[in-house]
């Protein structure tokens, strides 16, 4: 019995003792759990929102690309995407009838995306605003209407090669689009949702929202009136020479400033992956339509060379007077010919020009002349000369893709390679390079940086940052740029570029019609590059006709392009500085 | 003798007892184990078009476990006593069964069908241990004291528990078997020494084998098995967060943003789809979630008010063979709750082991209410005196 209840007691102590030890480690646990709750509690809670939200961007507007007279040239349009959330749907039937109705989709391709079990289904984007509210105003459970910008350019082709476009994500793809990509595309907003695991919103849980900041406007220098009259001028002229291209440069030439760049044909900015012919590039295999589209939206302004021809006798011109190796008074004799060498360099004038003074000879466009002043400068003087005024750099103009100058290496210029550089031939340059070299030369000898942009403002107007460009002053001096000015007014008043003569207006400039390589390919490039006023340029404009029809001398059918564009925009230049003080 | 005499009297004049706190207890917690797998289960089962499917079977399983506890605690303990040797048997037969008639589901194969009924053969193995080793010590009686039975208590539960690990892929089972078989031997064993020893024995094992696996894995991972993934997943959940470690973080992303006051009943985000079956044995982190620090120390307190009220029953019953089987309920109720909890918060590797009364699981409460019912049985025979 004795025996029996000691065993009972131990018993009970150890049952006892087990309890306790069970307390205990629960203890232990609730310890455990305090740690977690209280002191990590912090950790878990980020590390589970993190897990239970999903981020939506919200797109910020795209700033606006402006021109010099306040007109939108880039802007956002609204835009809905339309999307389906399956869960959400009750009426099924309802929705897959309104959604084909009124975005015109086949009943198949709503119904499947209507019935497809998944968090989020896009039906279509870049639905107008219109029917996207028609949408909304059904009020259908289960569809959703997202606005979203889309760049939208209002005047369709227009400077379409400088301004650029944007792509699916509002990215600028070339252009001025992307070289201010980081002024224009702002900083996107995010909305922070709750979701399940599927990603399935919890609407009890509401939503947290970060504004998107919208990018700044960008002011350029264009000028939508000189660019549309350009644009008609190059159009016209391309249709009635039947010419390949026809490239209109216009800018200031005392800062820079480009008032207009045209390259026509131009492509539609809304619509830029739709070939000129129509058709529409995806039909092509990757690489063709890489090709074909890369060829519509190349800007021959700036992404291609060109042999200058007679235009760049400025330049010789300027090097010659710069260097003492010519004055204005010297005289020459053209007999039609000059050999250098062993070589016989024809003039363009068979017969010769017989007598003339260096002025003279620049109004004729006297090759001899030219090749004779070159030779005189010499290869190294030429070529320091060439670097000075800029020929060898890039222009640094804000748009992408410049080409270099194609220039022979100083040692390989004999005196054969010299008199053809002399009279523009045999190295190629950009019009954009011609066109800020020749600014340089006549507007007293500041080389400028050309340039679209002028200040980016803020989208509420509060900040406004301007753009300054570099310029480097004394390529030539001022005495030169002066000279330079009179025989180019010369030219214009009474030598080869009559034809660019405005009436009432003082202008200067110089012709060029070069034959484009393979030589005796019967292809030429007529090209003029006038000034005014001549005494004091205010602007400068180069029109360069690829592979025209018929006539194709530069001062019969080149000169009367800037002709006409300078009788139109020197009063309204005029008028417009008149506002301006 | 007087024991007896007492307990008979006593049914002689109708005094039949009734635990009630322990009733309660239990009622308690089989309700609120309804609310939360309602609650855990409910938005997943919702998706797939019916919110209260869990529920239903729970409420099914749950009110059979509660007519098998009435009958249980009416039928007199010692009527199981003469089941000792075939509920052994019983639970390896049952067991065997698994290889050709198992049910797999969720990549182990514990389950069997009687009927419409699914059957997992762990709940009844650790039933079936109970009743058998509590006659086995009675038999036994100061034999239990020699090394010699002192090792057949240990060494008998351990072909069951390794057929558990072995064949039905369930490791926790064969733990809570053995740990059952240790708790009963440890109480009717006047002395504390061996227990000491097998604690360290146990503690040094398992230091062994977590070193074991650290060193293979900073060698090549490769050649561990998915028990040694899981305890390096338990050393460092986050670097296995996508796959070993995956339920753990879930569990503790649950449980540490419940924070103090938690989320509100039904507000829990883990269960939408995060942790994945929130029901079933990671249920204990939703209700942190939902119910927050407090709810969570309640459920614990709940257990221990549970396992002392067993502990005042064990203490109380009218002999050693109702004592025993109480303290086998408790080892049983006590070792699954707190490998549960530590399992949830990270505190020892992962395995699956379901919370009692709450988890979502048929076999599991049922049979957890037919122990209840034998303790109800054995609380009936005390006299209101002893108490």
């Amino acid at each position: 019995m004795d025996d029996k209840m000691n065993q009972r007691t131990y018993h009970r102590s150890k049952t006892v003792t087990v309890f306790f030890l069970c307390a205990l480690v629960l203890f232990g646990l609730v310890g455990r759990l305090v740690y977690l709750m209280v002191f990590q509690s912090e950790y878990y809670t980020l590390k589970a929102r993190e897990l239970h939200e999903r981020e939506r961007s919200i797109k910020a507007a795209r700033g606006r690309i402006i021109d010099a007279n306040g007109k939108i040239l880039a802007d956002n349009k609204t835009v809905c995407t339309i999307s389906v959330i399956h869960s959400q749907i009750t009426d099924a039937e309802e929705v897959i009838t309104v959604l084909t109705e009124e975005l015109g989709l086949s009943e198949d391709y709503v119904r499947k995306r209507v019935e497809k079990y998944s968090s989020i289904e896009k039906i279509k984007s870049n639905v107008d605003k219109a029917t996207g509210d028609v949408i909304r105003s059904y009020a259908l459970d289960g569809v959703k209407v997202d606005e979203d910008y889309k760049r939208y350019y209002p005047y369709d082709t227009l400077a379409s090669k400088a301004l650029g476009f944007t792509g699916g994500d509002n990215q600028g793809i070339i252009g001025l689009e992307v070289i201010y990509e980081e002024y224009l595309k702002g900083e996107a907003g995010t909305i922070l949702t709750v979701t399940d695991a599927k990603g399935v919103e919890q609407d009890e849980e509401g939503e947290e929202r970060v504004e998107p900041v919208s990018g700044r406007d960008l002011y350029i220098s264009l000028d939508i009136n000189i660019q549309s009259y350009a644009t008609q001028l190059a159009k016209q002229t391309m249709e009635t020479k039947e010419a390949d291209r026809v490239s209109i440069l216009v800018m200031n030439p005392q800062n820079g400033e480009i008032l207009a760049m045209v390259d026509v044909p131009e492509f539609d900015l809304n619509n830029p992956y739709t070939l000129p012919n129509g058709m529409d590039a995806y039909s092509f295999s990757e690489k063709k339509r890489q090709e074909l589209l890369n060829a519509m939206w190349r800007n021959g302004c700036i992404n291609d060379t060109y042999e200058p021809g007679s235009t760049f006798k400025i330049i010789t011109a300027a090097a010659g007077l710069e260097s003492g190796a010519v004055k204005p008074e010297d005289t020459f004799n053209c007999p039609g010919f000059i050999m250098v060498e062993d070589r016989k360099i024809r003039c363009h004038k068979v017969g010769g020009h017989g007598a003339e003074t260096f002025v003279q000879g620049t109004m004729n466009s006297c090759n001899p002349v030219f090749i004779t002043v070159g030779l005189r400068i010499g290869v190294e003087r030429y070529y320091s000369y060439f670097r000075q005024f800029g020929l060898l750099d890039k222009t640094g103009i804000d748009l992408p893709g410049e080409a270099g100058t194609i220039m022979h290496k100083m040692e390989n210029i004999g005196p054969v390679e010299l008199a053809t550089i002399s009279f523009g031939q045999s190295f190629q340059i950009t019009p954009i390079q011609l066109a800020t070299t020749a600014s340089s030369i006549v507007n007293g000898g500041r080389r400028v940086t050309p340039h679209f942009a002028v200040r980016a403002v803020s989208a509420d107007g509060t900040d406004s940052q301007s753009f300054t460009y570099p310029v480097r002053e004394n390529v030539v001096s001022a005495e030169t740029s002066e000279t330079m000015r009179y025989i180019l007014e010369q030219v214009v008043a009474e030598g080869s570029g009559k034809n660019g003569a405005v009436e009432g207006y003082r202008v200067g400039g110089k012709t060029a019609t070069s034959q484009t390589l393979p030589r005796g390919s019967g292809k030429y490039i007529a090209s003029f590059l006038g000034f005014a006023p001549a005494d004091d340029p205010q602007v400068l404009a180069l029109a360069i006709i690829h592979n025209p029809k018929g006539t194709y001398y530069g001062g019969q059918i080149a000169a009367p392009v800037v002709r006409q564009l300078f009788e139109n925009i020197l009063p309204y230049l005029e008028k417009k500085d008149y506002n301006r003080t | 003798m007087a024991q007896r005499n007492a307990s008979r009297r006593g049914q002689k004049k109708g005094e039949s007892f009734m635990d009630y706190s322990l009733l309660f207890i239990v009622l308690f917690l089989v309700g609120f184990g309804m609310v939360m797998v309602f609650s855990s289960s409910s938005y997943e089962a919702n998706l797939r078009g019916d919110a209260t499917r869990y529920l239903r079977q729970q409420l099914f399983a749950s009110i059979l476990g509660l007519v098998a506890m009435m009958v249980v605690a009416n039928i007199p303990y010692h009527f199981w006593e003469r089941f000792a040797v075939p509920a052994y048997i019983g639970s390896v037969v049952l067991i065997l069964l698994i290889i050709p008639f198992g049910y797999s589901s969720g990549g182990a194969t514990r389950w069997l069908y009687i009927g419409p009924i699914s059957l997992q053969v762990a709940e009844v193995a650790k039933l079936g241990m109970i009743l058998f080793l509590s006659s086995l010590i009675c038999t036994l009686n100061k034999g239990i004291r020699t090394n010699k039975g002192f090792m057949l208590v240990l060494l008998s539960p351990a072909p069951v528990a390794l057929m558990l690990w072995q064949i039905t892929n369930n490791l926790s089972s064969a733990i809570i078997v053995m740990a059952i078989a240790v708790l009963m031997l440890f109480v009717s064993c006047p002395d504390y020494k061996r227990f000491f020893l097998l604690g360290l024995i146990t503690l040094a094992v398992a230091a062994a084998v977590v070193f074991y696996v650290v060193q293979t894995a900073e060698a090549h991972v490769d050649d561990l098995d998915f028990r040694g993934a899981r305890i390096l997943a338990w050393l460092d959940p986050e670097a296995y967060a996508d796959d070993t470690g995956f339920q753990t973080i879930q569990a503790l992303y649950a449980i540490g943003s419940g924070g103090v006051l938690g989320k509100g009943l039904g507000q829990s985000m883990q269960k939408r789809g995060f942790l994945p079956e929130a029901q079933n044995d990671m249920i204990f982190s939703i209700i942190c979630e939902e119910l927050g620090l407090f709810g969570g120390i309640a459920v614990i307190v709940m257990f221990l008010l549970l396992i002392w009220r067993l502990m005042i029953i064990a203490n109380n019953a009218p002999d050693l063979y109702g004592a025993l089987l109480v303290v086998g309920v408790m080892g049983h109720i006590a070792v699954q709750v707190i490998l549960n909890i530590a399992v949830v918060t990270n505190t020892i590797p992962n395995t699956g082991i379901s919370l009692p009364f709450i988890s979502y699981g048929g076999s599991s409460v049922m049979f957890l209410l037919i122990e209840i019912g034998l303790t109800l049985s054995v609380a009936k025979g005390i006299h209101l005196k002893d108490l």
